[in-house]
Parts: structure tokens; C-alpha cells; sequence
């Protein structure tokens, strides 16, 4: 379970998230939803560690990242939105690094990347150097990468930027699957469309705040729209208005 | 945390060793360059020096009829007489010949009568490659003179050493190795070369190139403090460094054997032993360039900035072997707290074979260690602010 409370981050002259609050639930998959610039990537940086927020905090599981960023590490997969490999690195090496670096060793992260290559369908390129992988290969790599550890949670920005239809039901296929063996799945997207077929709660952000959260039968009765995407335009405009 | 910054050396080791340009850098390039430019000046340098004393002095002589005994005196040491040009004075101006012996038509009958006999020389002080022919011909003149006034003593019967009242003799005490210690000035550069461009291409794949592909991010996300991340980073690219170094000096200790040093009179101390201690009192510098090139990578966000921005650190040690080589002083305590310049000076002694005290090795390598460190600390402390993401 994450638990985002309260958070602050400003940079420089820009306010990039002001006071946002939301929980993303086990064995749920909760999209972040927001335009480009909203701070949906800022809030998943913080949760992920490498931000730390002005004010407010966020818990993985119990641990404070402000407090302890490395406990809650290593509960947490993380999926950035710049999620390089290194292209001299084989596939499955691109995985071990980041299994060593979580603590795990041996055969029992053998054992683990091994069941990662079947559960991601990698075994066709997953003893060659990473460096002319596709982008559907490459994320496949980097989601390997951020499960080795078995977090309970995770936290995806926007992965399926740039993947193409195919890639992109995969992907959307082992998210779902993820879910459904219990994993906490926080997933952003500036995709209405995405977030609606897969989430099970979304969370709407706009300019660094909260707009609307719920199911998404909970954001049509708030917004009072049928369409989810008009009650997206309508929620975010909102708060456009008021900013 | 060790096995997390064995985890990180580990990786940034395998990885870089594919990389072709990196491997050619640390073993080959780096190495090489030092003794590859060394043996080939010295060997043109020492041979044009010896080809020009063993060779008969060209001298064009105007007026050689004018003094038959001065021209056979020359012709017996070594002097090939040549006709003069026209106009000695723009022959030489125009760099036709070196020097020219004019013989005034005066001579012979100032030199019957006893006078001092007039002989003129025509050079060019400002052309530098002439003045070895310059002071051959004068030394040799001066030689036939001093035949001359010692035969007419002689002939007056005067004992000719009434004219010798100094008899002034030079010790010469420096050793052979000390000699040497000219041909050695340099050497030391391409030691500091090759840990500076051992360490190089690592540093910036580990720090910009990381930022780059876009793997810092979520390399940041994983559960390793930040000091293991780059003390592990930094061990590499410390090993990459040393192992440049390591063969530079292996190679430049083998090369001195493809150099005609013994021609020179010189003997250079540079044997296994030397070699090793030249090693492990350059190995501090490793450290402390794999830490410079570290944080200043850190600034820049891409490899090409990076690029530029490193070129200026090979300037760095470049600068007190010049001094050195350009002040040549003896060594001093405040000089082994300079990093490079300690490295330099102590090499150089090793080399000349008079290793200094062991104090100043000890100032050298702690101050060059701790400074490397500070150093390291200042990049984990770089990689500690969320800034780095860039």
C-alpha cells in the first residue's frame, strides 16, 4: 500500500505539486491521470526517492521515504519515465544489476530472473545486448528490472509511451496480472482512455493538485458527466479556472 | 554496503570492457603514446647529435690559397674545404651555408711579420642549427692558433707554458644517472597521461553517459546508499587508471632499451625495481584523477559536454612537469603536497637513481589520498542532492 500525504515540491518559481493526498490500495491498479505538466511524474519521483518533498510524506508499506528511502526501496518497483538500459549489457544482466543492488544473490536471482523471462515473454532476446532492442523490448526489460526485488508495490510512469498496439495489450496484460497476485499497481498516464480500461480507482491531478478521486463510476457522479472523458475535461478544467 | 559497491565496481568493470574505444584507451593508447614518442625523438635526437660530430666539417674557405699551412692544419682535423660562394655574407644570410672562412689578403704578410693575423668568420647568431658548426670551425681555428704561438715560443726559446699561467681543471661529480636527468624531464608526463586517460572515458560513462541513456533514474530507485554507488563506481574507474599506468610503465621500462642512451654517457635507472616503486608512488594520483574526472562528469549532462569539459583536466598535470622542466629545482617537503608535481618529482629522483627520503614518498601519497577522497566525498555528496537528476 502507498500513502501519499499531503505533498509539497516546489522548483524555483513553479509549485509542481501542492498538497496532493491519495492511497493506491493492494491487489488494485490506480491510475494517475493528468495533463502534460500536471506533476503526476514529480509526485512519482518522491515516492520513488529520488525527490524529496517540501512538505508531506509518502509511506511504502509503513516505511517513510523521507525517513527511510532505502527500506522503502526495497519495497517498491519503480518504472520512470526515463528508464535507460545499458546497451552493452545483456538483457538478463540489465536485471541481475538491479536484483544484486536490491540484495538478492545466487541461484535464488537466477531463479527469479528465470521466472521473469517467462512471465514477460523475453526469452528470445534475453541473452543479447540490450542495445538494439525495440521499445516494447526495452520497457519489458525495465519492468523486469523494477519486479526483481518482488515489491509489493509498484509505480509505472507513463509506460506505455511509445510501445505500439501489440506492446502496449502486453503490457497492459501483465500489469493486470500483477494485480491480480495482490500487488499495489500505480500507474500514470495522460491517456483517458488507458486509465478507464485498466484502473481500478484513478486519481485525477491537475496542476499539482488533486481534482478527483474514486472508481470511475465515483468520478462521473462527481463530475456529473456519463463520459469519463468529459468528466476528465471537466475536472481538470475546473481547476484550471480556480488556479 | 561492500557487497553493494562490488556489485556497482563489478558492473561498470564488465561493462566498459565491451566497450571497444574504452579497452583500446586503457590498453593500448594510454600505454603507448609515452614510449612510442620517447624512443622515437631520442633516437633521431641522439643519432643527429653523434652523425654531426663524426662527420667532416663542411667549410667553404675564401682566399684558401692565401694560407696553405692553416688549410692542410684543417684538412688533418677532419675538415672537408670547400670553395667559397661568391658573396660569403648573403650565402649565409640566405642559409646556403653554415659558416664561411673569408682570409684576408693581408693575412699572410700580417702572419710573416708576427702580427695577430686577421681571419674573418661569417655566421648567423640567430640560426640555431648552425651553431655547432659555428663553434666546430671556431674551436678549430683557435686550435691551429694556439699550435702556431706555441711553435714560435719554441722557436724564441721560450718555455711556452710561461704563457699557460692557470691550469684550470672541471671535476665533473653529477653521475651518469644524474645526467640523464635532462632526457628524463618528460617522462613523467606520460605516466600522469596515461592514469588521466586510463580513467577518462570511464568516469563519463559512469556519470554523464548513466545520465545520458537515461539509467541514473532509476538506478537511483534501487536500494543502495549512494556512498556504495559511487565508491563502486569510483573503484573502477581507479582500476581502469592504474592499469593504464601500469603498462605505460612496464612499456616505457622496457623501451629503454630501444634507446641509444649509452651513446649519450648516461646510464637511466629504470629496472624492474624502479619500475614498481614508480608504480605504487604514482598509484595515489589514480584515485584522485579517477575522482576529479568523476565530479566534474557529474556537472555535465551529456557525454559530448563531458567530453570538453575533461580535455581541460589533461592540461592539469601538464603544468608543474613544465615548470619543473622549464625551473629545474631541487626537491622540496612543499612540493610533495602537490598532487602531480609530487608524482613528477619523485619519479624523476627514482629514475636518476637517487630515490628520496622515504618522508617525502609518505607526504606525497596521504596528501594525494586524502585530497582524492575529499574529492569522492564531494561527489557522493553530488549524487546526494536531488539535482543530479539534471
Amino acid at each position: 500500500m502507498i500513502e501519499v500525504e499531503n505533498i509539497h515540491k516546489r522548483f524555483g518559481a513553479v509549485q509542481a505539486v501542492n498538497g496532493v493526498s491519495f492511497r493506491v490500495a493492494d491487489g488494485r491498479i490506480t491510475g494517475l491521470l493528468g495533463p502534460n505538466g500536471a506533476g503526476k511524474s514529480t509526485t512519482l519521483r518522491i515516492l520513488s526517492t529520488v525527490l524529496r518533498p517540501d512538505q508531506g510524506t509518502v509511506r511504502v508499506d509503513g516505511s517513510d521515504v523521507r525517513d527511510a528511502p532505502l527500506a522503502a526501496r526495497l519495497k517498491l518497483g519503480v518504472l520512470p519515465h526515463a528508464s535507460g538500459l545499458y546497451p552493452r549489457l545483456t538483457a538478463r544482466e540489465n536485471i541481475r544489476y538491479y536484483g544484486e543492488l536490491n540484495g538478492l544473490a545466487g541461484r535464488m536471482l537466477d531463479a527469479r530472473i528465470d521466472e521473469l523471462v517467462e512471465l514477460l515473454e523475453m526469452r528470445e532476446f534475453a541473452e543479447r545486448a540490450a542495445k538494439g532492442f525495440s521499445q516494447g523490448q526495452r520497457i519489458k526489460v525495465a519492468l523486469a528490472r523494477a519486479l526483481v526485488h518482488k515489491p509489493r508495490n509498484l509505480a509505472l510512469d507513463e509506460p506505455t509511451n511509445g510501445l505500439d498496439v501489440m506492446a502496449t495489450r502486453a503490457l497492459r496484460a501483465t500489469i493486470r496480472r500483477l494485480r491480480d497476485q495482490g500487488h499495489c499497481v500505480l500507474f500514470s498516464s495522460h491517456v483517458m482512455q488507458e486509465v478507464a480500461q485498466l484502473c481500478d480507482a484513478i486519481v485525477i491531478i491537475a496542476h499539482g493538485r488533486i481534482v478527483a478521486q474514486g472508481t470511475p463510476e465515483d468520478i462521473r457522479r462527481q463530475t456529473g458527466e456519463t463520459d469519463l472523458e468529459e468528466a476528465f475535461v471537466k475536472a481538470v478544467g475546473k481547476s484550471g479556472a480556480s488556479a | 554496503m561492500m557487497r553493494k559497491l562490488w556489485t556497482v565496481f563489478r558492473k561498470e568493470v564488465v561493462d566498459n570492457l565491451r566497450d571497444r574505444r574504452t579497452l583500446l584507451t586503457v590498453l593500448v593508447f594510454g600505454p603507448l603514446f609515452g614510449p612510442v614518442f620517447y624512443v622515437a625523438i631520442m633516437n633521431v635526437a641522439v643519432n643527429q647529435q653523434i652523425a654531426n660530430l663524426n662527420q667532416p666539417l663542411k667549410l667553404p674557405v675564401a682566399g684558401a690559397e692565401r694560407a696553405p699551412h692553416l688549410i692542410e692544419y684543417l684538412e688533418q682535423h677532419n675538415t672537408e674545404i670547400e670553395p667559397a660562394p661568391g658573396d660569403p655574407r648573403q650565402a649565409v644570410k640566405d642559409g646556403q651555408a653554415d659558416v664561411v672562412l673569408v682570409i684576408p689578403k693581408d693575412y699572410g704578410a700580417e702572419f710573416t711579420a708576427g702580427q695577430p693575423a686577421t681571419l674573418q668568420l661569417v655566421m648567423d647568431q640567430a640560426k640555431q642549427s648552425a651553431q655547432k658548426n659555428v663553434s666546430r670551425a671556431r674551436e678549430l681555428l683557435q686550435a691551429y692558433g694556439r699550435e702556431i704561438s706555441v711553435l714560435r715560443l719554441l722557436a724564441r726559446g721560450v718555455d711556452p707554458r710561461a704563457t699557460t699561467p692557470l691550469a684550470v681543471e672541471t671535476v665533473d661529480v653529477s653521475t651518469p644517472q644524474a645526467r640523464a636527468g635532462m632526457l628524463l624531464a618528460f617522462i613523467p608526463y606520460f605516466f600522469l597521461f596515461a592514469a588521466v586517460i586510463g580513467a577518462f572515458y570511464l568516469a563519463i560513462d559512469a556519470t554523464a553517459g548513466e545520465r545520458e541513456r537515461g539509467s541514473l533514474e532509476p538506478l537511483l530507485t534501487t536500494a543502495v546508499p549512494r556512498s556504495a554507488l559511487i565508491a563502486g563506481k569510483l573503484a573502477a574507474v581507479t582500476l581502469f587508471s592504474a592499469v593504464s599506468l601500469g603498462l605505460d610503465v612496464v612499456a616505457l621500462s622496457w623501451s629503454q632499451g630501444l634507446i641509444p642512451a649509452a651513446k649519450l654517457n648516461i646510464v637511466v635507472n629504470f629496472g624492474g625495481h624502479t619500475a614498481l616503486a614508480i608504480f605504487f608512488v604514482m598509484l595515489p594520483f589514480c584515485l584522485l584523477i579517477a575522482a576529479l574526472l568523476t565530479v566534474v562528469a557529474s556537472f555535465t549532462r551529456s557525454y559530448k559536454e563531458a567530453q570538453t569539459w575533461l580535455s581541460f583536466i589533461f592540461i592539469l598535470p601538464m603544468i608543474p612537469v613544465f615548470a619543473l622542466f622549464l625551473f629545474p629545482t631541487e626537491p622540496t617537503m612543499w612540493m610533495m603536497f602537490i598532487p602531480a608535481l609530487s608524482q613528477d618529482v619523485l619519479a624523476t629522483a627514482l629514475m636518476k637513481g637517487a630515490a628520496l627520503g622515504a618522508g617525502f614518498t609518505v607526504v606525497s601519497v596521504l596528501s594525494t589520498l586524502i585530497l582524492g577522497l575529499l574529492l569522492a566525498w564531494f561527489a557522493v555528496w553530488l549524487y546526494r542532492r536531488e539535482k543530479v537528476l539534471g
